[in-house]
C-alpha cells in the first residue's frame, strides 16, 4: 500500500511539473510549440530549415541498417547455439528430462569346494515409495500402521535425502508375505507405494565359517574416499557409490571385487517438478561371480564341532576354555579346508545394518572378541610344539647330536641351581635323547639345546635362525585379511621393545633362550602357521601359500572367471635328510607311544599320524592348550592345528577337537571316548 | 464519419480506375507479413495450449479479431490531425501510464501490477501497451515541428526531456521493460528529427554515465536506507544473471538456463509439435508469453526461428518504406518510433531467450500470448496502414 501511495503521489508531483513546464514553454519564443494551430506545417520541398531529400534518404538508410543489424545479430547468435552447440543443449535437456537410477546388482554365491552354498542372497520384498509419497500424510500413516512401523521412521525413510530425489525410497525391507498381500489387494488406498524385490546375504548354515566368511555392510566414507584417490583404477572396475553394500571382512571384503555385481541403470522420465512421468530404458545389473572355497563343508563342520568338543572338555576339567581356533590344511598345496573360530558371530546381524550395541560387543575382550578369526589373527606362545624346529636347530648347529642324551632329573641345573627350570614332568624322564624328548615332550633336553646354543662360538641366534626360515615372525601370506605375523624374539627385539627397561633388564639372557627353545615366554605364532610349519616338517622342507579361494564362477555360465594357482610359500632348507627322520619319528611317535589314553583315539584310525601337544603357560591363566597333527605319515597331505585358550593340557583339550576332523577326514568318529557325552558330538 | 464515407468512396472510384488496385490503399508487404506473422504466432500459442493450460487458445484467437477491429478502424483515419494535440496526448498518456493506480480500475492477480480492468465490461488490460502508441504520437508531434533539422542544442534538449516525461512515468509504475522499448521508440523519433550527430552521441555517453553511477549508486542507498530504492532487487539480480549466468542463483538464472537449453536443443529442424519437452514438460517458465520464442526455436528450429526473425526484418523494412513515402514528417516520425519500438522489442525479447540481453517482462510482438500486447501490436500495423493509405495528401 505504501508503495502505492508514493507512486500516486510522485504521479501529480510529475503531473504538476508537466503544467508548470507547459506554462514556462508556451512563453518560450523559440520554435518548440506544443500545439501548433493547424498542425503539422506543410512539407517545404526546399528552403532553410528543411531536410534535404538526400539527407532523409540517408537516416532512413542507417535506421534501416540499424534494425537489419539488430536481427542479423540475433541469428548470428542462433546459429552458435542451434547449429553449434546444439548437441550441448539436446545432452542438456536429455539430462533435464531424465532421471538415472540404479539398481542393485546381486552379489555372488560363496560355495564351499563341491558347490555348496555357504553364502547366498534370499529374494525379499521391500515396500518402498517415491519421495513424493511425503505429502500424503493420511496414506503414510495408514502404510504405517499396516507395516507395523512408527509413522516417524516411515516418515523419515521416504524422506531419505541421502538418496536421489527419483530413486525408490526403501521403507520397509524383508515384508512378510501376508502384508505384502494386504498392501497389493488394496492397491487403491495406498496410492505411490510399491512392493520391489531385493536381495539380502543369507547364511544356510548360521554361523559356520563366520570368521572365514566374513560379512557385508554399507560402504565406508573411508572405502569411499580411498577409491576416489586410487588412480590405477581400469574404465571395467566397479565404481561404488554412497549407500553400496560391500564386503567388510573375511571372504567377502578379500574378494570384494569378484562378489560384487555391476549395477544395472534405470532411466526414467521426469517433469519439471521431478515427478516421474515414463520410463526411457533400462540396463540390466550384472551379478558378482560365485566363488569356490578350498573349503569343505564336512570338515569344516568337523572344525566347529572340534572346538566344541574340546571347549567343554577344557570347562570339564574346571578351565576357563572360552575361545579356541583350528585349522585344517592340504600340505600338498596350501587349500585350507577348514577354518574355525570361537566364540562365533552371526553373520545375519550385519545384514541391513548392526547395532552400535551388538558391534561392541563383537570387539568387546570381555565377550572375547568373536569377530577375531583367531586361527589367523590370534597370536600365542607355539608351547612345545615348536620343538621339532628346535632339534632341527640343535642338530644343524651341532649343539646336540641326534646321538646326545640327557639326564632328565625334573628340574634343569645346566646355568646352576640357582637358576634351575622344571621340565613338565616333575618326576623326570630318565635318560632321554632327542627323539624321544619329541615323543614324550621333555624340557630338559631343549634346555640342553638352548645351552649348547647359549654357550655356542658362533651362531648363537641358530634356533631363531631356523624358526625364522620355516615361516615363523611372519605372516603366511593366507587370501584373508586380518592376519598377524607372529613374533620370534631375539637380542635385537628385546632392546627395542622394552624401551622404557634398564639396559640390564633388556639385554638378552639365557633365561630368554631357555623359554624360546620350548616355546614358551615371548615367541608368538598364530594356529595356520604352525600348520604351515608342520606342512612343511611333512613336505620335506616345502610350504605352499595357504588359501581359501578355489576358482570364481561366474553366474551366467562362462566358466571359471578366475582359479587359484598355488604358490610356493617357502622351501626351508634341511641341514641332513636323517634330521628331518628324526623329528618325523619322533612326531610320529607322539600320538602313538607317548601314553595310552592318547594312543587310544588314534590306533582306531585307519591312517597312521605325527602330532605334538603343546601346553603354553601364561601365569595367571590357565594353559593354552596346542595340538598338531598331519597325517598320514607315510604320504602326509592333511595338516590340523587347534589351539583352546585357556584350555588346560593339549592333549586333552586340542587333541580330541583335532582328532574330530580327522575322524571326518577318514570316515572314522572317535569311539574311544565311552559313557561320556562327548561320543555324541 | 461522412468525411470518412466520401474519402472512401474517392478511393474505391481510384482503384477502379487509374492508380492500379489494392496497393495503393493498403501496403501489401506490411499486411502479408503481418498476417504471416500473426497466423505462425497463432500456431505457436495453439502449440503451448497442448501442455500450458493458462495459454488458451480461443482468448488469443479473441485477442487477434479485436485487434484486426482496431486496425481497420485505425488504417481508414487519417492521424495527421493528432499532430498538432500534444499536450492533450501527453495528458491522456499520463493518465493511461498510471491508470492502474487509479482506485476501482486496478487489477491484481497472480501478483501482477500493471493491469486495469474497464469497469462494466470486465474487461482486464495492460494499459501500458496502449501508452507505447500514444508516446509515440506525443513524440512524433513535437519532433516534426523541426520538419527534419534541429538547428539549436537547447530544442534537442528540449526534446529528449519531453520524452523523459513518459519514459520515467512508465518506470515509475513499476515497469522498466516496457518504460525502454517507449525510451527506444522515442530515441528513433528524436534522431529522425534531425539533431547533429554530436549531441546524439554526447547523449548516449551521458546516459552511460548515468546509467553507471545508478547501479553504483543504489547499492549504497539501499544499505542506507535498509530497502530498495531506484532499482528494485528483482531487477538488479536479472542484470548480475545476465553478466555471469552461470554463477547466478537465482530463480531468473534457472529460467535463463531452461531458455538457453530450449533454443540450443531445437537444432536445425527442431524436435516438432509436440515433442519439445523443455516446454512441454514445465522446465522453461512462462513459454507461452515472455519466453515464447524458446518455445519456438525448440519446436521448429533454427528454421523456424530463422523464418520468424525474416518475418520481423520484412515487416520493418516495409515499415521503413513507409516511412519513407510518407508525406509528412509527422506520419514519417511516427512510423520511425514503430519501428524503434518493434526492433527494440524483438530484439530485447528474442534477445533474452537466447541470453544475449538482461530478463524482462516485455511480450514478443504478433507471438505471445495476451490480448492487450496483441491489440496494439494490430494497432500498430493499423496506423502503419493509415499512414501508408494518406502518405500523399493533406487532410
Amino acid at each position: 500500500m505504501d508503495a502505492k501511495l508514493i507512486v500516486i503521489i510522485a504521479g501529480a508531483i510529475l503531473m504538476l511539473a508537466i503544467l508548470i513546464s507547459l506554462f514556462v514553454l508556451r512563453s518560450y519564443s523559440g520554435r518548440f510549440t506544443f500545439d501548433t494551430v493547424t498542425g503539422t506545417r506543410p512539407k517545404a520541398s526546399e528552403g532553410e530549415g528543411n531536410t534535404s531529400g538526400s539527407q532523409l534518404k540517408g537516416r532512413f538508410q542507417i535506421l534501416s541498417f540499424a534494425a537489419g543489424a539488430s536481427l542479423v545479430a540475433l541469428i548470428a547468435k542462433l546459429w552458435s547455439m542451434q547449429m553449434v552447440s546444439s548437441d550441448h543443449y539436446e545432452t542438456l535437456s536429455e539430462e533435464n528430462r531424465t532421471r538415472t537410477v540404479t539398481t542393485a546388482a546381486p552379489r555372488g554365491r560363496i560355495l564351499d569346494r563341491d558347490g555348496v552354498e555357504l553364502v547366498t542372497n534370499r529374494a525379499t520384498l521391500n515396500v518402498s515409495s517415491y519421495r513424493s509419497l511425503a505429502d500424503d500424510t493420511v496414506t503414510v500413516r495408514h502404510l504405517a500402521n499396516v507395516l507395523g512401523l512408527p509413522y516417524i521412521a516411515v516418515m523419515r525413510s521416504i524422506q531419505d535425502y541421502s538418496q536421489s530425489a527419483q530413486s525408490l525410497h526403501a521403507i520397509a525391507s524383508d515384508v512378510r508375505r501376508s502384508t505384502v498381500a494386504y498392501i497389493q489387494e488394496h492397491a487403491a488406498e495406498f496410492p505411490g507405494v510399491n512392493v520391489v524385490e531385493g536381495s539380502e546375504r543369507s547364511y544356510p548354515y548360521g554361523t559356520l565359517a563366520c570368521h572365514l566368511l566374513g560379512y557385508t555392510g554399507t560402504i565406508t566414507q573411508e572405502q569411499l574416499d580411498k577409491q576416489k584417490k586410487d588412480s590405477s583404477k581400469s574404465a571395467g572396475d566397479i565404481t561404488y557409490e554412497s549407500g553400496d553394500i560391500v564386503g567388510q571382512a573375511g571372504v567377502e571384503g578379500r574378494y570384494e571385487s569378484l562378489l560384487q555385481g555391476i549395477r544395472g541403470e534405470q532411466t526414467v522420465r521426469v517433469d519439471s517438478a521431478g515427478t516421474v512421468v515414463g520410463q526411457a530404458g533400462s540396463v540390466d545389473p550384472r551379478p558378482g561371480s560365485d566363488i569356490k572355497l578350498t573349503i569343505s563343508l564336512k570338515i569344516q563342520q568337523a572344525c566347529e564341532e572340534g572346538l566344541k568338543i574340546g571347549m567343554e572338555r577344557a570347562q570339564g576339567t574346571a578351565r576357563a576354555g572360552d575361545a579356541a581356533a583350528i585349522v585344517c590344511l592340504d600340505c600338498t598345496n596350501g587349500e585350507i579346508l577348514g577354518m574355525a573360530s570361537a566364540p562365533t558371530f552371526d553373520p545375519s546381524a550385519f545384514v541391513g545394518g548392526i547395532s552400535s550395541d551388538d558391534w561392541d560387543k563383537l570387539n568387546s575382550e570381555e565377550h572375547r572378541t568373536p569377530l577375531v578369526n583367531r586361527a589367523i589373527g590370534g597370536q600365542y606362545m607355539s608351547a612345545s610344539t615348536i620343538k621339532p624346529l628346535s632339534s632341527l636347530a640343535g642338530m644343524e648347529f651341532g649343539v646336540y647330536s641326534a646321538s646326545q642324551t640327557t639326564n632328565c632329573t625334573g628340574f634343569w641345573t645346566g646355568f646352576g641351581k640357582s637358576s634351575g627350570k622344571w621340565c613338565w614332568n616333575h618326576s623326570g624322564h630318565g635318560t632321554i635323547n632327542l627323539r624321544n624328548g619329541i615323543v614324550y615332550s621333555c624340557d630338559s633336553v631343549f634346555y640342553d639345546v638352548a645351552k649348547g646354543f647359549w654357550n655356542a662360538k658362533s651362531d648363537n641366534d641358530g634356533l631363531q635362525q631356523v624358526f625364522r626360515r620355516h615361516g615363523l615372525g611372519e605372516a603366511t601370506g593366507v587370501d584373508l585379511p586380518s592376519e598377524e605375523p607372529g613374533r620370534v624374539p631375539d637380542k635385537d627385539w628385546k632392546e627395542s621393545y622394552f624401551k622404557d627397561w634398564t639396559d640390564d633388564q633388556r639385554s638378552w639372557n639365557a633365561g630368554d633362550l631357555l623359554n624360546i627353545v620350548i616355546g614358551q615366554g615371548d615367541i608368538l605364532v598364530t594356529p595356520i602357521q604352525m600348520a604351515c610349519v608342520y606342512a612343511g616338517i611333512a613336505n620335506g622342507g616345502t610350504q605352499y601359500v595357504p588359501h581359501v579361494f578355489l576358482s570364481a564362477v561366474a553366474r551366467d555360465g562362462e566358466g571359471d572367471a578366475a582359479t587359484y594357482q598355488k604358490k610356493e610359500r617357502l622351501t626351508a632348507k634341511i641341514h641332513a635328510k636323517a634330521d628331518l627322520e628324526l623329528i618325523r619319528d619322533g612326531l610320529h611317535g607322539m600320538p602313538y607311544e607317548e601314553s595310552a589314553s592318547v594312543a587310544a583315539h588314534f590306533n582306531n584310525l585307519p591312517v597312521s599320524v605325527a602330532a605334538k601337544t603343546g601346553t603354553g603357560e601364561k601365569s595367571g591363566e590357565d594353559e593354552y592348550g596346542w595340538f598338531v597333527a598331519y597325517a598320514p605319515f607315510d604320504k602326509p597331505q592333511y595338516v590340523v592345528a587347534c589351539i583352546i585358550e585357556r584350555g588346560g593340557f593339549g592333549a586333552e583339550c586340542a587333541m580330541p577337537a583335532v582328532r574330530n576332523v580327522l575322524g571326518a577326514i577318514y570316515d572314522s568318529p572317535d569311539t574311544s571316548y565311552s559313557g561320556t557325552s562327548d561320543q555324541t558330538m | 464519419m461522412s468525411s470518412n464515407a466520401s474519402s472512401l468512396k474517392r478511393v474505391n472510384k481510384q482503384r477502379s480506375s487509374v492508380r492500379g488496385g489494392i496497393s495503393q490503399q493498403v501496403n501489401v508487404t506490411v499486411l502479408l507479413a503481418t498476417a504471416a506473422l500473426i497466423a505462425y504466432g497463432s500456431l505457436i500459442i495453439w502449440t503451448a495450449s497442448l501442455s500450458i493450460a493458462e495459454a488458451s487458445f480461443p482468448r488469443h484467437l479473441l485477442g487477434i479479431g479485436l485487434g484486426l477491429v482496431l486496425a481497420v478502424l485505425l488504417a481508414r483515419t487519417d492521424l495527421r490531425g493528432l499532430a498538432g494535440m500534444s499536450t492533450v496526448l501527453l495528458a491522456i498518456d499520463i493518465l493511461v501510464i498510471f491508470s492502474p493506480y487509479i482506485p476501482g480500475l486496478s487489477y491484481n492477480a497472480k501478483g501482477m501490477t500493471g493491469w486495469m480492468k474497464l469497469p462494466g465490461i470486465g474487461l482486464t488490460f495492460q494499459p501500458v501497451e496502449l501508452a507505447k502508441i500514444i508516446t509515440a504520437f506525443f513524440m512524433a508531434g513535437l519532433g516534426a515541428q523541426y520538419n527534419g533539422r534541429i538547428d539549436s542544442v537547447r530544442e534537442y534538449a528540449k526534446l529528449c526531456g519531453m520524452l523523459a516525461i513518459p519514459f520515467c512515468s512508465v518506470v515509475l509504475a513499476g515497469d522498466l521493460g516496457s518504460g525502454l522499448v517507449v525510451f527506444m521508440g522515442g530515441v528513433v523519433i528524436i534522431c529522425m528529427s534531425g539533431p547533429r550527430k554530436e549531441w546524439v552521441l554526447a547523449t548516449i555517453a551521458m546516459l552511460i554515465g548515468l546509467v553507471s553511477l545508478l547501479l553504483a549508486a543504489d547499492s549504497v542507498l539501499d544499505g542506507l536506507l535498509g530497502h530498495d530504492v531506484l532499482i528494485k532487487q528483482y531487477q538488479m539480480n536479472r542484470l548480475l544473471v545476465f553478466i555471469d549466468p552461470e554463477n547466478a542463483n537465482s530463480d531468473d538464472a534457472y529460467n535463463l538456463m531452461q531458455s538457453l537449453i530450449a533454443v540450443g536443443s531445437g537444432g536445425f529442424f527442431g524436435k516438432g509439435i509436440g515433442h519439445a519437452t523443455q516446454s512441454g514438460s514445465g522446465f522453461l517458465p512462462e513459454a507461452h508469453t515472455d519466453f515464447v520464442f524458446a518455445l519456438l526455436s525448440e519446436t521448429f528450429g533454427f528454421l523456424g526461428a530463422f523464418l520468424l526473425i525474416a518475418l520481423y526484418a520484412v515487416l520493418i523494412l516495409a515499415t521503413i518504406r513507409v516511412a519513407y513515402k510518407a508525406d509528412s514528417p509527422f506520419q514519417r516520425l511516427v512510423c520511425a518510433g514503430i519501428v524503434g519500438m518493434w526492433t527494440f522489442q524483438i530484439f530485447e525479447n528474442i534477445g533474452m531467450c537466447i541470453g544475449l540481453m538482461p530478463i524482462t517482462g516485455i511480450p514478443l510482438p504478433f507471438i505471445s500470448f495476451g490480448s492487450s500486447s496483441m491489440m496494439m501490436q494490430c494497432a500498430t500495423v493499423g496506423i502503419v496502414q493509415s499512414v501508408w493509405r494518406h502518405r500523399a495528401k493533406s487532410s
